[in-house]
């Protein structure tokens, strides 16, 4: 009991040497606050991206893409291609999608349009829309689908109508999808898209197949398969894994997460710095202070506990104020980065908030061993004539 | 001039402190300072002495050997039965805790904790429940005349009710030895007669053994005991009143 009563009292001592100063402790706080927002905010988007770009053993979906071409509006193959798919073996379906977007570039705020067949599409994505939004959307030849992520973006309900990218759609519905490419996309009628794109004719046009195998064993094959199919087709395909196709076009993104990780590690580092500065000011002010309890029969143990319990709450504080912060302003946007009509939806994750801020605890701990060592082996005298 | 003989029984129970051939250097620059030089004095429990002498005669560092916030260089030294050289640094840090109540000459009080909280503060050191420590705490601030003052910070006190504050939280943790460095050195006349009534009646009504530096004459009558030093040396010890 006695050992819990004196770290309590240490507590109370460390929060309370905390408040004795406010604006340093709030410039202090502000700063590891600052530093781990900017981590988890970085780790978020590189979490998203290794979310949409990591192989998984099970993946089954190939994209067959227009070979050497790298954005919607360039990709153009014939909706003809989808019987000679479908005959490959190994293909379990084809779907041919249109896909006008707003922004070819990388950009956190792009319409993605997909066009897919009516019936296709609604058969396979039953559960992803009320039955009355569904029907809505077969009825209607200009209708769209509209995902969670866009909707909420876009602040879109069913029966607005909005344009983006030239295309002047009714939203039927919204999708409910555990997929970043169904959450931020607009499903409408491949025809109706075909029609107001009117690009290489109306009709006839689409820019790549969702291709479904039946083993997943067999992506490779299939894909190096549909390939040479068309190899000497007047429009040669290049098709991969999904995952692999969402990786080539994130490539820039890819690298400037990357980037942006490494500053979010440079800044906790200055998690470190900034706390192993306020810890070793707060000290030095407070050497009496430190004689006065060894005076009273405080040991080195005590004093110790003393700064590090300090150097604690500013990480813990400022942590929890930056982990908090990030978590709220990614749930908030709802942001999602497409690039090249493929987008990686920005979710907020709970896991990276808390390891955001055990980090912040771990490395300002981590600053105050230092102080800790030296306030525990100071001596009284010497304190009192500092 | 009268001097006292050292005992030889250190836990005996009427001598509190004993010390023989005491001695303090300090090197300084490549030249050992001797602080106190053969220091021999028995203090009896219960008495209140008085350390006097000039600058530098060394009578607070003697007061911090009491005190075991110091180390001599040489002799023996043992303060309520307990031989304070033989003990470890966290075994001195324990043995203050229970044994020792020092009141400094500038308070020391921790400023972000109120009057009550100072007081508490070395009670959690102890074995006690909140209840046990707020009884403790309520008792000791009553005892110095302060108990309306509990929630103020210390900037919120005069100099001679953070002096009682300082006080309280020395004997709090009931110690069988009250050292008080010049404790109204800092005050004024009427607040340093104030603080040195209250040190008389703890010393008169509850049997507290207090030793007191002080270089102010007046201050010194309180005691019973007058030990006088000079450049480290014992030069004087004799009885003010008895």
């Amino acid at each position: 009991m006695k050992h819990t009563q004196s770290i309590m009292g240490m507590a109370s001592l460390a929060w309370r040497g905390m408040r004795r100063r406010p604006t340093r402790s709030a410039l202090v706080l502000a700063g590891v606050a600052v530093a781990v927002f900017l981590f988890c905010t970085v780790d978020t988007m590189r979490s998203a991206v290794e979310r949409a770009t990591q192989k998984s053993a099970g993946e089954t979906a190939l994209i067959v893409y227009r070979q050497n071409r790298f954005c919607p509006f360039t990709s153009q193959l014939p909706q003809s291609y989808e019987n000679a798919i479908g005959k490959i073996p190994g293909v379990a379906s084809v779907t041919p999608v249109k896909i006008v977007v707003s922004n070819c570039r990388a950009s956190l705020d792009v319409v993605t349009f997909r066009g897919v067949p009516p019936q296709e599409f609604a058969a396979t994505h039953s559960g992803s829309a009320s039955a009355q939004d569904m029907q809505s959307w077969l009825s209607r030849g200009d209708s769209a689908l509209i995902g969670r992520e866009l909707a909420q973006r876009r602040r879109l309900k069913a029966g607005d109508r909005f344009t983006a990218a030239g295309v002047d759609a009714f939203v039927a519905g919204i999708i409910e999808s555990d997929l970043p490419q169904d959450q931020s996309s607009a499903f409408v009628h491949l025809a109706f898209l075909q029609e107001q794109a009117k690009r290489g004719g109306t009709g006839g046009v689409v820019t790549q197949f969702d291709v479904r195998v039946k083993d997943p064993a067999q992506m490779d094959a299939v894909a190096q398969a549909i390939d040479e199919r068309f190899a000497k087709d007047q429009s040669p395909t290049t098709t991969r894994a999904e995952t692999a196709h969402v990786a080539r076009a994130a490539t820039d993104v890819i690298v400037l997460v990357g980037f942006a990780q490494a500053l979010g590690i440079a800044a906790l580092v200055a998690v470190f710095a900034l706390v192993a500065n306020a810890i070793v000011l707060s000290m030095r002010s407070r050497e009496k202070e430190i004689s006065v309890l060894q005076t009273l029969g405080f040991r080195g143990i005590h004093l110790a506990i003393l700064v590090l319990l300090e150097a604690l709450m500013l990480g813990g504080v400022g942590g929890l104020i930056g982990a908090g912060a990030s978590y709220a302003v990614v749930a908030l946007a709802r942001t999602a980065m497409t690039m090249e009509g493929v987008s990686i939806a920005v979710a907020p994750s709970l896991a990276i908030a808390l390891i955001g801020v055990a980090i912040a605890i771990a490395l300002s701990v981590l600053a105050g061993i230092v102080p800790a060592i030296i306030a525990a082996r100071q001596t009284i005298v010497a304190g009192f004539r500092s | 001039m009268q001097t006292t003989n050292a005992s030889t029984d250190p836990h005996g129970q009427r001598d509190i402190i004993v010390c023989n051939n005491l001695e303090k250097h300090y090197s300084r620059g490549g030249e050992t300072v001797r602080v106190l030089e053969s220091i021999n004095l028995t203090l009896t429990r219960g008495a209140f002495v008085a350390l006097m002498g000039p600058s530098g005669s060394g009578k607070t560092t003697l007061l911090n050997l009491f005190a075991g916030i110091d180390r001599p260089t040489a002799g023996a030294l043992h303060v309520d039965g307990q031989d304070l050289t033989q003990l470890s640094r966290a075994q001195l840090a324990q043995w203050r805790a229970t044994s020792v109540g020092y009141v400094f000459q500038l308070y020391h009080l921790v400023p972000v904790l109120t009057a009550y909280e100072n007081v508490e503060l070395p009670l959690y050191l102890h074995e006690l429940s909140r209840a046990e420590r707020h009884a403790r705490v309520s008792e000791a601030l009553e005892s110095v005349g302060i108990a309306d003052r509990h929630a103020h910070y210390p900037r919120q006190l005069s100099g001679g009710q953070e002096q009682r504050v300082a006080i309280a939280r020395a004997i709090v943790t009931r110690p069988a030895l009250l050292l008080a460095d010049e404790p109204t050195g800092d005050l004024d006349r009427v607040a340093a007669a104030s603080i040195m009534q209250l040190l008389s009646k703890l010393h008169r009504e509850r049997g507290q053994t207090i030793v007191m530096v002080t270089h102010d004459s007046s201050t010194a009558t309180h005691a019973q005991r007058l030990v006088n030093l000079d450049k480290g040396q014992l030069v004087e010890d004799m009885a003010v009143r008895v």
